[in-house]
């Protein structure tokens, strides 16, 4: 012990002396910091994604220089050999540079917390013990791979070179100088060989998400293999003086101590999750920071409005929201938004989508491909500034994984709720959307889409299996025949109730989808949530109504179905000449849309005036169940045809004000209502502090005249103002 | 009681390249043994076998009873070396390399003493790099005897010195001569060795070409003494053959004549009764005997500074 604390003590006296290292691991570290932060912008949390850069690259410095080529130099200069003729081991030698070099890089991090805190208004972390350990970790991992570089060379100049063939590509290219996520793929991939960048992920997680090491437990695995094996592998090699020299076959041992992370790198260039994650930490920097938008009027959500107001925004979350005079932004250190003239409402919801589903016909395969078309009606939905929707009847596996993507930041689409496969009859409805797939395409898809439990015990296991999963609700359609063959039979209404009873049971919400007042009573009577579709072909009984009102059933009448299928049977492309839809929507959808109904072969007078004749129906009974006080919430079901993702909901509200409904009640149920109804009313809906910052800013006033929601000024995100032309390609 | 240094048949190889042939010698306990040789002669690959710093190719070596190879980290806590060339970190001062060093034995003297006793103790806080050759190597000296050894590895302890520190360093190992300390010593000064050693062995060439306390090893390489007498007037005529005397010259003046003798004494007596029959007075009698370097180099064939 006597040996390890005079050795150790020793250390700490040399490198406090030497001004080199004092700078490359102090100073060093500190201007860079300066120079991102200046550079980048930014305050807050997001100046922490560069205290993670700026951390991985001292250790970087700390380790292969501080560790390596010190070891290098004692050994080239002969002071080892004096060491070599006293009763001491290389044990000793290796564990006090290990753990003076460690503590002498803990001040490091405390300087930049303490900086970024005061000068940058960046939070502690909360996961300060993971931090704590993450550091050591990545300290010694990175010392024990400069003692192993510093063993396998035999002299100054190799282990020069070798050094820095590991210390740039590591400093460049792991995410430490340059953020990951504005590099190419390839470099990315690249990147995941190499320590460095696991330290850089794992800094961010723990800065950005409070993510603890378990969260990084094979990286945290891999630092302290490295670790360990560094540490006695560098014992093994170890040598007191120039003159003993390293066998080239000893050499090897240096892929030892790689092992793990060629081990790590092999398995991510295989799935690939780095990019994803790359881009989540990327999308925290841009989400992170403040701007006040000011001056403007303010739905709130809950049908309050704030005729001149201003809201803070603050790392992602409504920090402030203030009535009257703004305060100055300077003051708040918040950047500027000007609002006057416009109107700042909550991201609209829309309770009602099919992201498989192209809404128009495509020209193009990958139009109908779950794996492309998800993420684009996600983006455009984004864009048209709808910022959260609730999927249904979309392929199972594909729209989990696109809810985690969004979730995590790697993709940027609105926030998904999934309700999961349609709980339907065999042949059902919800597979008509499949018919035009090639048949292998609908035999695989039809199980990810639909579910047709045959007995109640079914019924149970599928909906326990589908919680399982990780769904936030479940749907089922209960909507009869038309009688011509086109729309199946009903499902059974003991499985429909089968599903919502076990639902419910699960703490999960059911949507049923209906298509008449029976279907609509028989939901209500089975415990349905919410009511997609309502109906449109007779109208809603009173003492209906006075239920569902004494229930709280949600209303969503999806007019824009009713009324596209009236366009489509009528070969009306007025629905394309829409702006918004030009914009959000592929042009070779628009094409082969606009082109299909010119064809003339959809065209079909019957069922034209039958859904003229509906949407007239759905108006009424809209009405009525508003005037009932039962609790709206909007969906489109965007996805069918000419009801495009995105532009829909702001036709959607249209709709609901030509029929009779106040433009307040209307937003209020693409807001507030909508997240209540998606159980999320404490995270998205309205305009409150401690809310997600998801926004859109309209140009006029849509209280007075709904088209006005279309005239997006702005979409904010998670607290990030989105650069919408950048969503999605423009083909 | 075993000598403190028994070496037996040492050889040691470098790949193809044979250091030590074979080498033969003990120390004693309480004896300044020598190792003289030129460069390359072999004298620190042998020091560094003993203090457990190299492996041997070959043959037996006891030090304290152990053997350097297999009872390493005993042996290294009971000696004190002097490396050839001690360096030690520029920033470390040198009361933190004794504190650190003495950190390692297990017993230890007192630091302070042993820097004033190596006139160090002024220089305590000051950094390695900013000492001079002598201190840095008295500083070395210092560090060897931190662990009170009996048994010291000296390795030309003396060489890049300035004459002045040589001395000091001289009279440190004449003081540790005298506590009865066992010390081998290498060095290629045969003033350092004839001044400081009881007993020397030459190598040369991986071997010990001759062993013994240097007036022995003068003796045995040539006993032929140079005798130079300087006279008042020029000696005339014939001179005769004095008893023992070889190869009788006289310098051109012919007032000095010098003579090479296996016994001098012999042959002075009979030339200075020669002087003394023809009343002539010497004026001054040299007798030059042969040094360790006459004898090195008769040795060896050739000489210690090339």
């Amino acid at each position: 012990m006597k040996v390890y604390l005079a050795l150790f003590k020793s250390n700490m006296l040399l490198t406090l002396r030497d001004r080199s290292v004092l700078f490359f691991n102090y100073g060093f570290p500190l201007i860079f910091f300066f120079a991102f932060a200046g550079l980048f912008g930014g305050a807050g949390n997001g100046i922490s994604y560069f205290v993670g850069m700026v951390l991985t690259m001292g250790i970087l410095g700390n380790g292969l220089w501080g560790a390596g080529m010190r070891a290098v130099q004692d050994r080239e200069a002969n002071i080892l050999r004096r060491f070599k003729v006293t009763p001491i081991s290389p044990v000793p030698i290796l564990t006090a540079a290990m753990v003076s070099g460690w503590l002498l890089y803990l001040p490091v991090v405390i300087l930049l917390l303490v900086v970024a805190h005061f000068a940058y208004a960046m939070p502690v972390p909360r996961q300060w013990f993971s931090l704590l350990i993450m550091v050591s970790l990545g300290v010694c991992a990175m010392r024990a791979i400069g003692l192993i570089l510093a063993a396998v060379t035999n002299t100054m100049q190799e282990a020069m070179i070798l050094t820095q063939l590991f210390y740039l590509p590591m400093l460049i290219l792991s995410g430490a100088t340059v953020p990951s996520a504005m590099l190419p793929k390839w470099v990315q991939t690249l990147a995941e060989f190499m320590p460095a960048s696991y330290l850089v992920t794992g800094f961010q997680g723990i800065f950005f998400r409070n993510q603890s090491i378990l969260d990084h437990g094979p990286a945290v695995g891999a630092l302290l293999i490295t670790m360990l094996v560094g540490t006695f592998v560098a014992a093994k090699l170890f040598r007191w003086e120039k003159e003993e020299k390293i066998g080239p076959r000893n050499k090897l041992w240096v892929l030892a101590v790689l092992a793990p992370f060629l081990l790590m790198g092999g398995y991510r260039a295989y799935t690939r999750e780095q990019l994803g994650q790359n881009q989540g930490f990327y999308r925290d920097l841009q989400r992170s920071g403040a701007f006040l938008i000011r001056g403007a009027r303010i739905f709130v959500g809950d049908g309050k409005v704030i005729e001149s107001g201003s809201v803070l925004v603050r790392d992602g979350k409504i920090a402030e929201v203030y009535e009257g005079p703004a305060p100055e932004p300077d003051a708040l250190k918040a950047e500027l938004v000007e609002g006057a003239g416009k109107t700042l409402l909550p991201g609209l919801i829309d309770v009602h989508v099919h992201l498989a589903a192209p809404g128009g016909v495509s020209s193009d395969n990958a139009d109908y491909q779950p794996a492309q078309s998800m993420p684009r009606a996600a983006a455009a939905l984004l864009y048209s500034g709808v910022t959260a929707a609730r999927s249904v009847g979309d392929p199972e596996e594909g729209v989990l994984k696109l809810r985690a993507e969004i979730a995590s930041g790697a993709k940027l689409g609105a926030q998904l709720f999934v309700s999961g496969p349609l709980f339907t009859s065999d042949p059902a409805h919800g597979t008509e959307l499949l018919a035009n797939l090639p048949p292998t395409v609908r035999t695989a898809l039809t199980p990810q889409m639909v579910r047709a439990p045959k007995t109640p015990e079914d019924a149970r296991r599928q909906v326990r299996a589908l919680k399982k999963a990780g769904v936030d609700g479940f749907a089922a359609i209960l909507e009869d025949g038309w009688g011509d063959g086109e729309v199946p039979d009903r499902q059974d209404l003991l499985l429909a109730r089968t599903v919502t009873e076990e639902a419910r049971a699960q703490g999960l919400p059911s949507a049923i989808h209906t298509g008449n007042a029976l279907d609509v009573a028989d939901a209500v009577e089975i415990g349905a949530a919410s009511i997609e579709g309502g109906s449109w072909r007779d109208p809603l009984p009173d003492t209906l109504l006075d239920r569902m009102a004494s229930q709280g059933v949600y209303y969503d009448p999806m007019l824009s179905v009713t009324e596209a299928y009236a366009r489509f049977y009528k070969g009306d492309a007025e629905a394309l000449g829409n702006s918004l839809v030009q914009q959000a929507v592929a042009p070779r959808v628009l094409n082969a849309t606009r082109g299909m109904l010119a064809s003339g072969k959809a065209a079909d007078a019957a069922k034209a005036a039958l859904f003229d004749q509906a949407l007239g129906q759905a108006r009424a009974n809209l009405l009525r169940v508003w005037s009932a006080g039962i609790p709206l919430a909007v969906g489109t079901g965007a996805g069918y045809p000419l009801v495009f993702h995105g532009p829909s909901l702001h036709r959607e509200l249209q709709l609901w004000v030509q029929a009779g409904i106040p433009a307040p009640v209307a937003l209020q149920a693409a807001t507030a209502n909508a997240a209540k109804l998606l159980r999320a009313g404490n995270r998205i809906g309205s305009i409150r502090k401690g809310l997600d910052a998801d926004f859109l800013l309209v140009d006029g006033n849509p209280l007075e005249d709904i088209a006005a929601t279309e005239r997006i000024s702005l979409v904010v995100y998670k607290g990030e103002r989105l650069r919408r032309a950048a969503l999605f390609d423009r083909k | 009681m075993d000598n403190p240094i028994q070496v037996e048949g040492l050889r040691k190889n470098y790949g193809q390249v044979v250091a030590l042939r074979g080498v033969d010698f003990e120390v004693r306990a309480g004896e300044v043994f020598g190792l003289l040789g030129p460069n390359g002669a072999g004298k620190t690959t042998t020091v560094e076998i003993l203090e457990g710093l190299r492996s041997r190719s070959g043959g037996r070596v006891s030090v304290l009873g152990c053997d350097p190879e297999v009872q390493t980290k005993a042996l290294k806590d009971r000696i004190g070396v002097c490396l050839q060339a001690t360096r030690l970190q520029d920033k470390i001062k040198v009361r933190e390399a004794m504190e650190l060093f003495a950190a390692l034995y297990t017993r230890t003297v007192d630091c302070d003493q042993l820097l004033k006793r190596l006139q160090l103790w002024e220089k305590r806080e000051a950094q390695y790099a900013t000492l001079s050759g002598g201190q840095k190597q008295r500083l070395a000296l210092a560090l060897a005897l931190l662990n009170d050894p009996q048994t010291l590895f000296l390795d030309e302890p003396s060489t890049g010195l300035d004459p002045q520190a040589r001395l000091e360093i001289r009279d440190l190992v004449l003081d540790l001569r005298r506590e009865q300390r066992t010390i081998l010593l290498t060095t290629h000064y045969i003033e350092e060795a004839e001044k400081l050693c009881d007993r020397v062995a030459i190598v040369d060439e991986g071997r010990i070409i001759a062993m013994g306390t240097p007036r022995e090893i003068q003796d045995r390489a040539a006993g032929e003494s140079t005798i130079e007498i300087e006279c008042e007037a020029p000696l005339e005529g014939e001179l005769p053959a004095w008893r023992d005397a070889d190869k009788v010259t006289l310098d051109a003046r012919r007032t000095r004549v010098s003579v090479v003798s296996r016994r001098p004494a012999r042959s002075i007596v009979d030339m200075l009764k020669w002087l003394d029959e023809k009343g002539i007075e010497p004026v001054d009698i040299r007798i030059k005997r042969p040094s360790l370097e006459d004898a090195f180099i008769e040795l060896t064939g050739k000489s210690l500074r090339e």
